[in-house]
């Protein structure tokens, strides 16, 4: 008898034969789907409590700090009912990482579910994948269910991460908080996640994009989420508000002391998720590929044999805006709504400022005495600053998507020199910041007189003019990503906006070295509002868009396209 | 007469013994041409050099004397590029993508472009995510051919087209071709070569085998020949002959192939009773696969009709 002896580095056949399918394989492929966002949201999850414990114990050293912080926190609150749930006993280290850690993180949690659940349905429709998936012997109530279960594990996962966060953060704060505390406050995180999961996925199957499953998906969970707002400052409403898993999570507040776990409320977010899970089960199994469970027929159309007339197509930048418009229009309108919302709540959220000796480092840090331009400068320019890089990464991903889907090799391909489809990515993106800054500017210097808050012209003007500038930063830092690692562009560059959000806040508080805080983009665009230009900021961020814009132009002129 | 794509050492090495190794390759001007292989034989390699989408590794390539590196811009300014793979327009409308890329070029007729939608029965008035494949395919021709060009470079052009709209492609590269327009065009359906080319290249394994017009090409092909005998099959003496291959005995029937002419096998059947005889001549397809199915392959014929 002859041994083989398999040859160093030879792959072994498999032991078991051929090799199974099952829809194990889905759901570890779905685990990595989601690895990018998962890594986003757990960090998240686990800074945003931990700090919010952190800066509490540093801005109160005194039991009588706390307490009058907590009375003028309370006082607060009503102000932003409509954003954040009511504080709760604002004067324990428990309290305030419940209302300033936690409360907003449901919305973090809805949106990553939302974009999940569309895109594990509409985006790889579009991209033929689940047309691979269907053709395998797998069902496709067992497809769907499958991918559910890998989201959930994320899900879990990340709510796991974000009670260790808050374990950490009143540990630190020498606050202690019960196992049983973290997990009724855990489950009712999950289960709020796992119901926008399943309203993204109903809206999927209703949908016949993923951007219109999207804007459904959204749609309804603005709803819901405004209704937990109304019955927030209107009790009156709690009754009908029980619709909206965002009121059945607010209810759960087991990490504050003396707060509650409430069972019924977290079982009935996994029921609601459950119900359209399965929903969608059953639409998926029911409708078309590539179609919408309500199917119309189309209607007859005149067949078209010539190209548009459309002038904006011809001419660049415009073209590019064009064809962006109804998504460029959701984000001025959002602009303009953030700015509305600010503005209108800027003065007695500024007389409450001001009459609050906790509230006074905020103040002064804005650089002005006026509590309620203090609002308008660090809020709502703070909003718009995040909006602006938001939009700026959406942007980038657009042009990664450009670049994989072959749309860069067939513009490659006409008589253009490659430097202008960066020049002309720019130029779009300028255009658009130039749009959305000057719509929210021009609202809030409209309103704000109305409010009793007076700001200066020029320094809004300014103020306006470095948003666009820090617009452009963050699209030349992704520009240039985008030509040395397209895949990570997105990625690397929600770490510089999410690091650029959190370095100002952790520098003061564990002491970190000053030149740590030009790290951050948001740093940089200063408070031009209050304190007028920082001009270091400006060069620093001039200096990256010419660099990134440059660099990205340059790399462009040699890069390889479609390999 | 003009040269219209002209290679030298044009290669682009991926590692691995993937790519385009040391090309040498004229295109006549107002010549249609086929480019031929298997997947992954360096077609599409080829391609996006001449467009500048890759940069060589070394070689240079030139296009009517414009060196495709050093000046893409007025290259792309003679060239009509069907990709081989369906760029993704999301969901604009057939008219807005037309319009869209008119735009970025310029000078684009529309009377043309409506000329090309009627001929391949295309609706432009439709998202581009509700186009079927075919639909995107003509499309993408649209795109390649509404505009006056010089050198039209497409990549397997008829895949997912149907066979009537594969025959108004062809007429549209006739018509190509009888205005003075080169094509360069890659495929690896022999019939659709042989349909609308006049010369053909065979590249395997990154390397240009062979260059040849479709009549020599021919010459390559080899006869499969079947005949019955009264009596025993001579196998042995049908071995010997210079060019027979294959040769397979069964009872009376003696089946083989045959290379070059059939002369000397003739002399040889005809010292028996044949009863019956029947030649085929391969395909094109045929002479391709020989090529490209063993390993080792046919030895292959020197590349020096390149030039």
């Amino acid at each position: 008898m002859t041994t083989v002896t398999p040859a160093p580095g030879a792959v072994a056949p498999p032991a078991s034969g051929p090799m199974r399918g099952s829809a194990g394989t889905l759901v570890r492929y779905g685990l990595r789907s989601h690895r990018w966002a998962f890594a986003g949201v757990a960090f998240l999850g686990f800074v945003s409590p931990y700090s919010a414990a952190a800066s509490y114990v540093a801005a109160t050293g005194t039991a009588a700090l706390r307490a009058s912080f907590g009375r003028q926190t309370v006082s607060l609150g009503p102000q932003l009912a409509y954003l954040v749930p009511l504080p709760i006993r604002p004067d324990t280290v428990a309290g305030y990482t419940w209302w300033k850690g936690l409360t907003w993180l449901t919305l973090v949690f809805a949106v990553w579910a939302l974009a999940a659940a569309t895109g594990l349905v509409r985006n790889e429709e579009e991209r033929g994948l689940v047309e691979t998936w269907v053709t395998q012997p797998l069902s496709r109530v067992r497809l769907l269910l499958s991918r559910s279960a890998a989201f959930s594990a994320a899900a879990l996962a990340a709510v796991i991460i974000t009670g260790l966060g808050t374990a950490a953060g009143l540990a630190d704060g020498k606050a202690s908080v019960g196992f049983a505390a973290l997990a009724g406050q855990g489950a009712a995180l999950l289960g709020v996640t796992l119901a926008c999961f399943g309203i993204g996925l109903a809206a999927a199957q209703l949908a016949s994009t993923r951007r219109s499953a999207l804007t459904l998906g959204g749609a309804v969970m603005i709803v819901l989420y405004i209704l937990d707002a109304l019955a927030r400052v209107n009790p009156g409403l709690g009754g009908v508000a029980a619709i909206s898993p965002f009121h059945l999570a607010d209810i759960t507040t087991a990490v504050v002391p003396g707060g509650r776990f409430d069972g019924g409320a977290t079982i009935a977010l996994f029921a609601i998720a459950a119900v359209l899970i399965g929903l969608a089960a059953l639409a998926f199994q029911r409708r078309d590929l590539m179609a919408s469970l309500l199917r119309r027929r189309s209607a007859a159309t005149p067949v078209v044999r010539t190209p548009s007339d459309n002038p904006l197509l011809r001419i660049p930048v415009l073209s590019s805006l064009w064809e962006q418009r109804i998504g460029m229009a959701g984000w001025v309108v959002g602009s303009i709504l953030g700015a509305a919302f600010v503005v209108s709540i800027a003065h007695s959220t500024g007389k409450l400022l001001a009459s609050a000796s906790g509230f006074q480092s905020f103040v002064h840090a804005a650089g002005t005495d006026s509590a309620a331009t203090a609002v308008v400068s660090s809020v709502w320019l703070g909003i718009a600053a995040l909006i602006l890089a938001a939009f700026a990464i959406a942007q980038t991903s657009r042009w990664a998507g450009d670049d994989a889907g072959g749309r860069l090799e067939m513009e490659i391909a006409q008589p253009v020199p490659r430097w202008r489809i960066v020049a002309e990515r720019g130029l779009t993106l300028a255009v658009a910041a130039v749009i959305m800054a000057a719509l929210g500017s021009l609202l809030t210097g409209a309103v704000a007189p109305s409010q009793g808050v007076h700001l200066d012209a020029g320094s809004l003007i300014t103020a306006s003019a470095l948003l666009v500038l820090l617009a452009l930063t963050f699209a030349a830092l992704g520009a240039l990503i985008i030509a040395a690692f397209p895949r990570v562009a997105v990625p690397l560059l929600a770490v510089v906006a999410v690091a650029g959000f959190y370095i100002p806040l952790f520098v003061p508080l564990f002491k970190w070295p000053g030149w740590v805080l030009d790290l951050s983009l948001f740093h940089l665009y200063g408070t031009p509002l209050t304190t007028g230009v920082f001009w270091t900021g400006l060069w620093v961020m001039v200096a990256i868009v010419v660099v990134g814009f440059g660099g990205a132009m340059a790399a462009m002129r040699v890069c390889e396209v479609g390999r | 007469m003009a040269v219209a794509v002209r290679t030298e050492g044009l290669s682009k090495d991926y590692g691995e013994s993937r790519g385009l190794f040391d090309l040498g390759l004229e295109v006549s001007a107002g010549e249609v041409f086929g480019y031929l292989g298997p997947n992954g034989s360096g077609k599409t390699t080829t391609i996006r050099l001449l467009m500048d989408m890759i940069r060589p590794t070394r070689g240079r390539a030139e296009i009517f004397g414009v060196d495709c590196h050093a000046d893409p811009v007025a290259v792309k300014r003679m060239v009509g590029y069907l990709p081989g793979e369906t760029p993704q327009w999301g969901g604009l409308r057939g008219k807005d993508i037309v319009g869209y890329v008119a735009g970025l070029r310029g000078g684009v007729d529309p009377a043309r472009v409506r000329s090309l939608t009627d001929r391949l029965d295309l609706d432009l008035g439709r998202r581009y995510r509700e186009y079927s494949s075919g639909n995107k395919r003509k499309l993408g021709l649209v795109l390649a051919f509404m505009h006056p060009s010089r050198l039209l470079v497409l990549d397997e052009p008829t895949n997912g087209l149907d066979p009537l709209i594969q025959q108004e492609f062809y007429r549209l590269v006739e018509e190509a071709g009888a205005e003075g327009t080169t094509v360069f065009l890659s495929s690896h359906v022999l019939s659709e070569v042989e349909r609308a080319c006049q010369r053909v290249g065979i590249l395997r394994r990154g390397r240009l085998v062979q260059v040849a017009g479709l009549d020599e090409l021919h010459h390559l092909r080899y006869h499969s020949l079947e005949a019955d005998f009264a009596g025993e099959v001579p196998a042995a003496a049908v071995r010997a002959v210079a060019g027979v291959e294959g040769v397979s005995v069964e009872d009376h029937h003696l089946s083989c192939t045959v290379h070059g002419g059939f002369g000397p096998l003739l002399q040889v059947l005809g010292r028996e009773q044949v009863l019956n005889l029947v030649t085929h001549e391969p395909t094109l397809e045929d002479v391709f696969l020989a090529y490209f199915r063993d390993p080792a392959g046919p030895a292959p014929v020197p590349a020096e009709g390149a030039r």
